[in-house]
């Protein structure tokens, strides 16, 4: 059996999801799609069930579903700490994510 | 004349006491228990229940089927009511604490266990904490106004997640809250 990588969460999707969101904090599936470069409907179907497992949270914000890690997940402190070491396996992932900008920029200034 | 709807309260000792009967242990948890604790402060519709032990998708759709509430999607319902009882994923904690004594609330001869008001105050403030959610402040703030809740663990539980300073604006706000209420 070859595999490509590790999915400790159940699948590979999921993993991705959770230790892009240690990284970022906050996302919403559309840019942790383009992040993650899986189709909109596997990363929709990964937070659907982290979420229904408590691992992740959801809150609109404008018209936006913006996730997170669940802040009152009961093992909060050892999934972030899990995370980060995953993250270290993950150098695509992590360049990726280092290209978004989260900074703010004053209205109107070109990009 | 129209019938009067089953108060929150209601239902869930309801809920409680069918789970209960079906050897189900459960605890009210959530915007239902703050609501029960803050005598209607707050008003929800979602009753989450944390489950304990081994339960099979059949016990619990038969329990919960024998007071009239059947399963869609992830949630039970039923028709007569706005309510919808949910199972979300457990241990029961209120953050990394899980070391916690749920309390019984009876009515004639149903009970319903739920989280203690010290517990479900702060599951409110763990919201305001992480997400400055002022709603959960005022419900937490309700709690505490009707309640002998433990300051001491809530003020160590808050300093320990490095939510000093959020705990002293919620002390500060019951504090307000008490000498307004004061003649």
């Amino acid at each position: 059996m070859v595999v490509l990588r590790s999915s400790p969460f159940g699948n590979a999707n999921r993993t991705r999801v959770l230790i892009a969101l240690s990284l970022l904090t906050q996302s919403y599936a559309r840019e942790l799609s383009r992040l993650i470069e899986t189709p909109l409907s596997g990363i929709q179907g990964a937070l659907r069930t982290l979420e229904r497992d408590g691992l992740v949270v959801g809150r609109m914000v404008g018209r936006t579903r913006v996730f997170e890690i669940n802040p009152r997940y009961f093992a909060r402190q050892e999934l972030e700490q899990f995370l980060v070491r995953l993250r270290e396996e993950e150098p695509e992932l992590r360049s990726a994510v280092e290209g978004v900008r989260r900074r703010p920029r004053r209205t109107g200034k070109p990009l | 004349m129209k019938r009067r709807e089953p108060t929150l309260r209601a239902v869930a000792l309801e809920v409680g006491q069918a789970l209960k009967e079906a050897g189900i242990q459960a605890v009210l948890t959530g915007g239902a228990c703050a609501s029960i604790h803050s005598r209607g402060a707050y008003s929800s519709i979602d009753l989450d229940f944390v489950l304990s032990g081994r339960v099979t998708q059949v016990s619990l759709d038969r329990a919960m089927a024998s007071i009239r509430f059947h399963r869609h999607r992830d949630r039970y319902v039923r028709e007569d009511l706005p309510y919808f009882v949910e199972f979300p994923p457990g241990p029961l904690a209120v953050g990394g604490d899980t070391n916690l004594a749920p309390v019984v609330l009876r009515s004639g001869s149903r009970s319903l266990r739920l989280l203690s008001p010290t517990d479900a105050c702060r599951d409110r403030l763990a919201a305001f904490y992480h997400w400055s959610d002022r709603q959960s402040l005022a419900v937490a703030v309700a709690i505490a106004l009707r309640h002998r809740v433990l300051w001491k663990r809530i003020r160590s539980w808050s300093t320990a997640g490095g939510a000093g300073a959020r705990f002293e604006e919620f002390h500060a706000e019951v504090k307000r809250a008490r000498s307004e209420q004061r003649p």
